[in-house]
Formats: C-alpha cells, structure tokens, sequence
C-alpha cells in the first residue's frame, strides 16, 4: 500500500502552467532549471517531472503573453534564461486561480458526498 | 484573443525555425551546465556530475520535439520545408516549371472561364428571395405542334381565370413584353417594357429601390404608372432622385414614375444582352383583350409563387381544374381546343435551353484540362525518372515512403496553385472580353463573372489537379527499387520499364480524348458548313431593315394608319437609289414569328394530326421584291388587293405542298381559324419560295402571306371590334448603294412624316442573318478552340514521351548503329512508337466519339455523329501530327553517334 503511495502521480492536464505562473508571480524571474527544482521541493518529490518537460509549458505561456523570457547571467556568472510573469500573466494567474479553485472545490464536494 | 495571438505566433515561428532552434540549444545548454554545477557542488566527479544532469533532465531530443510541437504547427512546418525543398529543385529547372505552369494556367483559366459561365447560368439561385417557390404556369395547347413555343403561354382570360380561381399560390399574375416609344425628354426613343399585373413584384418578392411598386388595385383600375429599372434610371434621367412622381410619356400617354428597382433586378429572364426590360407598367387587361381573336391568342406569360406546403404538381392539378372551367366557356369557335395547364419552376424554364451548349462546352474544357494533367504528370513522371538514383539513395539513407509522397505532391501542389493563380487571371481577362461574344440565347448573362463560388472553384480545381497529378510520380518514387537503381550504376541501359507503360498509357489516353474532342469540333465545323449552304430563300445583300410601331393614341383610326403607311411607302419608293420597299409583319431571320391555325378548303386532316399551323405575315408594298423572294406561280399582291376586295394570300412552296401536293396551288382556298370557327375564305393567288424565318439551321415554317389591308376582313368573328391592322411592322429597303447608306436616309424620311416615331432595330438583312447564326458560330467557335488546345497539349505529349525514351535508349541505340543497323532504321523504329501510341489512341477516340455521340446529336445540322469523313479526317489528322511530334526525337536518334557505344560505359 505504502509503496503505491509513493508512486509519482501526473499532473493534470492545464495545471502546469498554473504552477509555473504561481511559481514566477511568488517568487520572482526564475530560470527553467530554478522553476523545475522548485516543482520538485513542493511535491516532495512526488512529481514525475523530467525537466525538459517544462520546455512546452514555458514556450505556450510565452506565445500567450503571459511570461516573458530574458536571457541574464547567474550569480555562478552562467548563463541561463529568466522568465518573468507579465502584467497580463498577473491578470491570468488570477482568473485561473480562481477557476481551479471552483473546479477543485466541485470535485472534493462530488467525492464527499459519494463516500 | 490569446489564442488568435498565439495562432499567428505559431504560424511566425514556422519562418524563424533556425533562430529559434539556436535558442532553445542555448537555453538547454545553459539548463544542463547549471545542473552539472549542481551535482558537482554535491561533490560528484564531473564526468558523474554530467551524466547525473542528463539523467535530470530526460531526453534532450525529446525535450527538443516537445518544444518545436507546442511553439509551432508542425504538419505545416513540413510542407513548408518541402515546398522551399519544391522551389529550390523549380530554380533549377526553370524550363520545365514555366512549362508545367503555363500548360495548367492555360488549363485552369480556361475550364475556370467556362464554369464562371455555368455557375452564373445554371447553378446561381435566381435573384429572388426563396426562389424554388417561383413558378411559371402557361398553357400547352394540344395539337399546336408549335416549335417556337418552348416557354407556355396563356391568353388574357386565363390571366384573370387563373388569377381568380386558383389556390396553389401566394401571389400570381401575368406579364407580356411591350414596346414603348418613350417621348418628352429629349429624343424618343424605342423601350423594351413589361405589361404586368401588380401580383407580380409580390410573387418575386423584390423590393424597390426607391418609392414602391405598383399594387394589383392599380393595375385592375388602370391606373398609368411606371417602375423603372436601375440602369434606365442611370442611363435616362441620371440617377435623378427627384424622378418620383414625374411624368413620362409612354406611347404619348403620361405615366407616373412610381418607382425604381434595384440593380440586380431583372425580369422578365430573358436570354442575351438586349432586350431586358427597361421598365414595368401595369397589365391592365383591355376590355377587347377578352373578346374574338384576343381569347384564343396565348400572348402572355404568367409566374407566381407557390403557397408554402404546395408543390408545383399540387398547383397544376390546381390549376387544370381551372383550366376545365375555363373551356367550357370557350365560344363556339374556340370548341375544338384543348388546353393543358403547366406549371414548372421559373428556373428550370429560363434556363433550359441553354443547358446543354453549357453542359457542352463544361465537358469539353475539362477534357482539355485533363489533358493539361496528363502532360504535367507525365513531366513529372519523367523527372522523378530522371532523379531515381537521388530517391533511390535517400530510401536507403531511410527517408520514409510517406516523405516521398508528400514531397511529389507538394512539388506538383505548388506547381498548379501557380498555375490556377495565372490561370484565374486569365479567366478574369477572357471574362472581361468574352462575355460581349455570348450568344443572345444564354439566359442572365449579366450574373457571369469572378465571383467567391468560381474563385473557389478555380482553387480547388488546382489543388485537385496538383495532387492528381501529383501521384503518378509521387507512387513511381516510392515503387523505386533501391537495389536495382543503385545496382544500374552508370549503365544506362533501359530503366523504368514500368514507367514507361505508364507514360505511354497517359499518352493514349490524351490522344483519345483530344480525338473526340478534334471531331466533336470537326462535326460542328460541318454543320456550321451546311447551315451556309442553306437556301434562306431570300437575298440579303443590299437590304435594310426596320421596325415601327404607330402609338395608339395618335394613330385612333384605320385611315390615320392607311395614310401613314402610304405616305411612308410612297416616299421611300421615292428615294434615290431605292429599289424596292415593302412592309412585313415577320422579318426573315429575326426569328418572331409564331403560329396561326388555318383551316384548308378540301383537306381532311389525319386522325389525331392536331392544328394546322402556319406562319402568317401581312404584307404592305412589295416585301417580295425588297427580300428577293422568288416568286415561283402565280402573281404577287396589286394595289387591287384592298380592304374590299376578295381575300387574297400567297403561301410558300412547303405549305402548297403539305396540302396540295402535285397540284397548283393557285385558286385553292383556306381560312384562318378551326373548321368550327366562322372565318372567310381567302383564294391563293401565288406560291412563293420557302424562307427562314429563325436561324438557317432552324425547320422551314409553314407560311401564308396576305395583304395588310385585308387582315380585319379575313380574321371573321375573331376580329374585334375597332380592330386595327397595319399599326406596326418591319419596313425592308432594296437600294443600289450599301445599306448602311440608307440608314439615315430612312430615319430622316420616317421623321418627316412622324417627327417622334422611332426606329426600332434597324439593321441590315445580313447582320441579322448574322446574328441568327450566332448561337451555331459560338459553338463552333469554342470547341473547336479548345479542341485545338486539346491536340496540340496531346502532340506535346506525343513528342515529350519519344524524345524521352529517345534520350534513355541512347546507348542502345548506338550500339545497334555499331552493329550496322541503318539509320533509316532507327527512324522508323522510332517514329513507329509514336505512331503506335497514336494509332491506339485514335482507336479509342473514336469508340469515344461515338459515346459523345448522343450529347452531340442536338448540335449538329444536317450531319450525322457518325459521318465517315469527319471521323476518317480527325483520325488521319490525329495521326499525322503524331507521326510529325515522333520525328523530331526520331531524327535526333538516328543521327546518333556509334561512338556512343565504346564512350558509354
């Protein structure tokens, strides 16, 4: 039973970019390796995440105008590209947020009222 | 409208693949260094350390595809490679490319032309709101084997019959075309106008564009009011929009303009370019219009719309219960006919005429497209042929069959969208020219033009014939063996035989087509050659012609007309150079003639033969003469043919023989009318030769001329009271000089007995023999243009084929040189294929010829489908300019050096 626990569990289709847009609006211009490392200490290492597969998230929310992506140096002094949440990602993270929010509520409701 | 923004992003991104690539590297270059720093802090070797940073962040490919799939449409990214891949392989091979585009533009422009034809004519929903519920209802009249009515007509009691008793329609009412001299602004001049009732526009549905129709209480209580059309609102009050309410003249009676219609309105349908309707005034029925020969006259024409629920075989039956009502109150003389009410949407009647020269020249130009298809395919056939070594080492490297595939479809795709792109704006330019040389038999011509349907059209017609064209190489490629094309090295032996039956079955299959289409055209050339040949029975040249029509309100009176008349013969007679004037009511070959029945003194008509039709024109002056019409016995008409005197007519040698064959024809006796109907006798007193009334490939009509003066006195109890005759009619001038000299002349002498009596339709005999023949020279015109097309595209073909399998049998045939084989030998080898494919081709042409026979049938005159000669010529021809494509290649090969042979390998 304990073994199926740890199991990685997959993410829900849409709620990346959610994570992504909370992560940068929380905690500022991050890079993608930043952004990955940052998925994996709030799941506790519970997400099945390669991190290439931020790449996809990352480049939809940069054609949505809701990130913007600048290329900036590290304090190593490495390169590496910096997303920053827009004014429209703001407005965005909001609305979803709150979709999510209903959506997730609806959900527990339905599975309480099952049990 | 994040996702319109994004849809233009990932359509941008598909041009900036490079730079974008680069900077994704960049990215996960500088993703893996800060992870391998990462691992190095937590004390790892760096060769773990870098390992470690790959393991973290999963396949970099995937990653890679991951990214190009979310930032871009990938399905097009590949086309897009391809097509660059296309241009790049055109650039090289400019000749090639120009050829295959111009081949299909040619192809596409023309088929894209015709269809706009079709699309305009046929398929265009009328310009009416709902128009499936637009009807026609008219009057069959049995045994009235009359070939002029196409479209079925009703009388003026039917009209109000109809109109009161039937229960199939919303709206219904009747119309007839009407001159009208239009005076008191400027110039009078001659109107082509419709009589309708105010049921009418309500049955169309159409509203005006400025002010109102006019109402059916309008029309009951005839009231003088007037609907203009928009172009006679442009073109004779200059779009004045003070002009409702003005006053017009009509006939020199005043009419109200009550109103404009919109530009696109047009009715009645009627075919050609001329003739549309300038302006409408209210039906109006006179009482006379009721009465004796008016009754038993289908003059007009009704059209309604059907109730919703009710089909047009519903409103028949309808309307044939009315129609038994109506008979039974037929008068004594009217007894004997029969009536059988028709009602067939408005469609269906403006356009069936004209579909089958439409249907026509639609399959022959995609026959001439097709084989525009054949030929770009059979190039590209010969391309990929020529590339098999390069396809044959991309398979092995491992392109898959699917690439090669797509990649020969684009290819051909981007070579017929260029084509269809060209050949749109050559269809737009043929449009712009072309549409001025229709025949005046195609119904809504002005709908006829480039519009979204026909552009559409023309795009989906190139796409279809790049992808269809597309697959004959696209599936050779992928057939490529990669053993035996790389196997073959540098012999150039003879590959791809398979190929070869393909090339060569495209070949055939063109020469066929263009076979039937070269004597489709060569038939029509025939008929057209009969129909000149024709005796018209009248001499054209030196002959002019014109028509009036006297406005009741002046003309009130026979002796006012009387006077006209003679004062008008008398001083045309007078004019210099005048030969001879008379005055008909038909003109020959102006086609507006339609039957009367007669009734023969003596002649028992076979069991169910129907009426006795005949053409009738009343005669003034000597028209004999002016048209040089032989007179075959007896005399023509004297000025002692009067009102008074015994009736008189000269019939024409297809009726003296229908009914008094082997006799003389003078002295014998006929009447109009039915046997029942009371009508006088009238004594033939001469027989004249037969003339075309209509075109000259149209049948001879039975015909009866008789003396103007005499018309009243011959019509019995079918004349009305008041009745006037000679109010109207074509005057015919035979002069020395040309005619067109006299056409001012004429006006001027006109103008001095009536100073505000236009002309109408004033033109020479010829140019109206001209323009009858016009429907038969535009067919005949166009096919054979496009069967030209069609040979010479198939002669190409020829020639592309041989001087092909020419350049691959090089080697071969120098070492048959070598060995001592003649070089006329080698020529005739060659010019045998070519014949060979020629004579295969011709064999199935004319099995195809004589499966197009049925559609051609109704084209032809005096021709028969089959007609040995034409078929022989077409086929010798077909086969000449083969064997002349063959001779080229043929001659190039068999100056080919033997020295070839040793070089070779």
């Amino acid at each position: 039973m304990s073994s199926k626990e740890k199991e990685p569990i997959q993410l829900l289709q849409g709620t990346l970019d959610l994570i992504v847009l909370r992560t940068l609006a929380s905690m500022g211009p991050q890079h993608a390796y930043q952004i990955a490392t940052r998925l994996q200490q709030i799941s506790d290492r519970l997400l099945n995440l390669n991190q290439g597969t931020l790449y996809p998230a990352l480049v939809r929310l940069e054609q949505y105008g809701w990130i913007k992506g600048t290329w900036g140096r590290t304090e190593n002094n490495r390169e590496a590209k910096y997303y920053e949440i827009t004014k429209a990602g703001q407005k965005a993270l909001g609305e979803e947020t709150e979709k999510w929010r209903r959506m997730s509520a609806l959900v527990e409701r339905l599975l309480l009222e099952e049990s | 409208m994040r996702y319109v923004r994004r849809i233009f992003l990932r359509l941008y991104k598909l041009f900036t693949n490079s730079k974008t690539e680069a900077e994704l590297a960049r990215e996960i270059a500088a993703h893996l260094a800060l992870l391998e720093d990462e691992y190095l802090r937590q004390g790892m070797s760096p060769d773990d350390a870098r390992l470690a940073a790959r393991r973290a962040y999963g396949g970099v490919e995937q990653a890679k595809q991951l990214h190009r799939n979310e930032r871009a449409f990938q399905g097009l990214g590949q086309i897009l490679q391809d097509t660059r891949y296309t241009f790049r392989q055109l650039r090289k091979s400019p000749g090639f490319a120009v050829t295959a585009i111009l081949m299909l533009a040619l192809g596409i422009g023309a088929t894209t032309a015709i269809f706009s034809i079709v699309e305009g004519v046929l398929l265009r929903p009328l310009p009416f709101p709902d128009p499936d519920r637009v009807v026609i209802l008219g009057d069959v009249l049995e045994g009235s084997h009359c070939a002029s009515c196409t479209h079925a007509h009703v009388t003026a009691p039917d009209i109000r019959n109809y109109m009161r008793d039937t229960q199939s329609f919303t709206h219904l009412g009747g119309y007839q075309g009407a001159d009208f001299e239009l005076s008191g602004t400027g110039n009078p001049v001659a109107l082509n106008a419709t009589r309708m009732s105010g049921e009418v526009f309500a049955a169309l549905g159409v509203a005006p564009l400025m002010g109102r129709v006019f109402t059916q209480r309008e029309d009951e209580q005839h009231q003088q009011v007037a609907v203009l059309s928009y172009s006679m609102w442009r073109s004779r009050f200059h779009g004045d929009a003070t002009i409702l309410g003005s006053k017009i003249l009509l006939d020199r009676k005043p009419y109200t303009v009550v109103g404009v219609m919109p530009r696109n309105f047009e009715f009645p349908l009627k075919p050609g370019h001329v003739n549309h309707s300038e302006l409408w005034v209210p039906l109006s029925l006179q009482p006379e219009e009721f009465t004796a020969g008016y009754a038993a006259s289908w003059n007009f024409q009704m059209v309604g719309r059907l109730k919703p629920g009710i089909t047009a075989e519903q409103a028949q039956s309808d309307a044939e219960r009315v129609a038994r009502e109506t008979m039974r109150s037929y008068p004594a003389f009217m007894r004997s006919l029969r009536i059988h009410p028709v009602v067939t949407p408005l469609r269906e009647d403006t356009v069936e005429q004209a579909r089958p020269l439409v249907r026509t020249l639609l399959l022959a130009v995609i026959i001439v497209l097709l084989i525009a298809c054949a030929n770009l395919a059979g190039l590209l056939l010969v391309r990929s042929i020529r590339r098999r070594r390069e396809i044959a080492v991309r398979l092995a490297l491992g392109a898959r069959a699917a690439t090669l595939l797509r990649q020969a479809i684009v290819e051909s795709m981007v070579l017929s969208i260029a084509g269809g792109g060209i050949g749109l704006a050559l269809a737009a330019a043929a449009l712009r020219v072309g549409v001025g040389l229709l025949p005046e038999t195609l119904p809504r011509v002005r709908e006829i033009g480039l519009d979204w349907p026909v552009m559409l059209f023309a795009l989906g017609l190139g796409l279809l014939t790049g992808f269809l064209c597309g697959l004959a190489p696209a599936f050779a490629a992928i057939r490529t063996s990669v053993n035996e094309a790389l196997k073959e090295g540098g012999r150039t032996g003879t590959p791809g035989s398979g190929h070869a039956s393909l090339r060569s079955g495209l070949v055939v299959a063109e020469i066929a087509v263009a076979l039937v289409l070269l004597t489709a055209s060569g038939l029509l050339l025939r008929s057209f050659q009969k129909m000149r040949a024709v005796n018209i029975g009248f001499v054209p040249d030196h002959t002019l012609a014109a028509l009036y029509d006297l406005p009741s309100q002046q003309y009130a009176t026979q002796s006012a007309i009387d006077i006209f008349s003679e004062d008008l013969r008398r001083s045309l007679q007078e004019l210099p150079g005048v030969e001879a004037v008379g005055i008909t009511s038909l003109l020959p070959a102006a086609g507006n003639g339609f039957g009367i029945a007669f009734t023969i003194e003596g002649y028992i008509p076979p069991k169910g033969a129907g009426l006795n039709m005949a053409a009738m024109s009343q005669v003034l002056g000597d028209p004999f003469q002016a048209l040089g019409i032989r007179l075959l016995r007896g005399r023509g008409f004297t000025e002692s043919d009067k009102a008074g005197s015994q009736l008189v007519a000269i019939v024409n040698r297809k009726m003296a023989q229908r009914y008094w064959p082997g006799q003389d024809p003078i002295g014998k006796r006929l009447r109009r009318g039915m046997p029942e109907t009371v009508t006088p006798w009238m004594t033939v007193v001469g027989e004249v030769d037969d003339v075309k009334l209509g075109p000259p490939d149209a049948e001879t009509a039975l015909q009866v001329y008789q003396p103007v003066t005499q018309t009243v006195a011959s019509e019995g109890v079918f004349a009305t009271a008041g009745e006037l005759s000679a109010s109207n009619g074509w005057i015919v001038l035979r002069s020395r000089v040309a005619p067109e000299q006299m056409e001012n002349l004429l006006r001027a002498t006109v103008q001095k007995i009536d100073q505000q009596l236009p002309l109408y339709q004033m033109q020479t005999m010829e140019h109206a023999i001209s323009n009858s023949e016009a429907p038969r020279r535009f067919n005949t015109v166009l096919i054979s243009s496009f069967a030209i097309a069609a040979v010479l595209l198939s002669v190409l073909g020829i020639y592309a084929v041989i001087a092909f399998s020419v350049a691959l049998r090089e080697q071969e045939i120098a070492v048959r040189i070598a060995l001592g084989c003649q070089r006329s030998g080698v020529l005739v080898l060659i010019l045998g294929s070519g014949v060979r494919l020629a004579a295969v081709g011709c064999g199935l042409g004319l099995l195809g010829a004589a499966a197009a026979s049925r559609l051609l049938r109704s084209f032809l005159f005096d021709v028969s489908p089959f007609d040995p000669g034409v078929l022989a010529l077409s086929a010798v021809v077909m086969l000449l300019l083969a064997l002349a494509a063959s001779a080229l290649p043929a001659r190039r090969a068999s100056s080919t050096d033997p020295m070839l042979a040793l070089r070779g390998e």
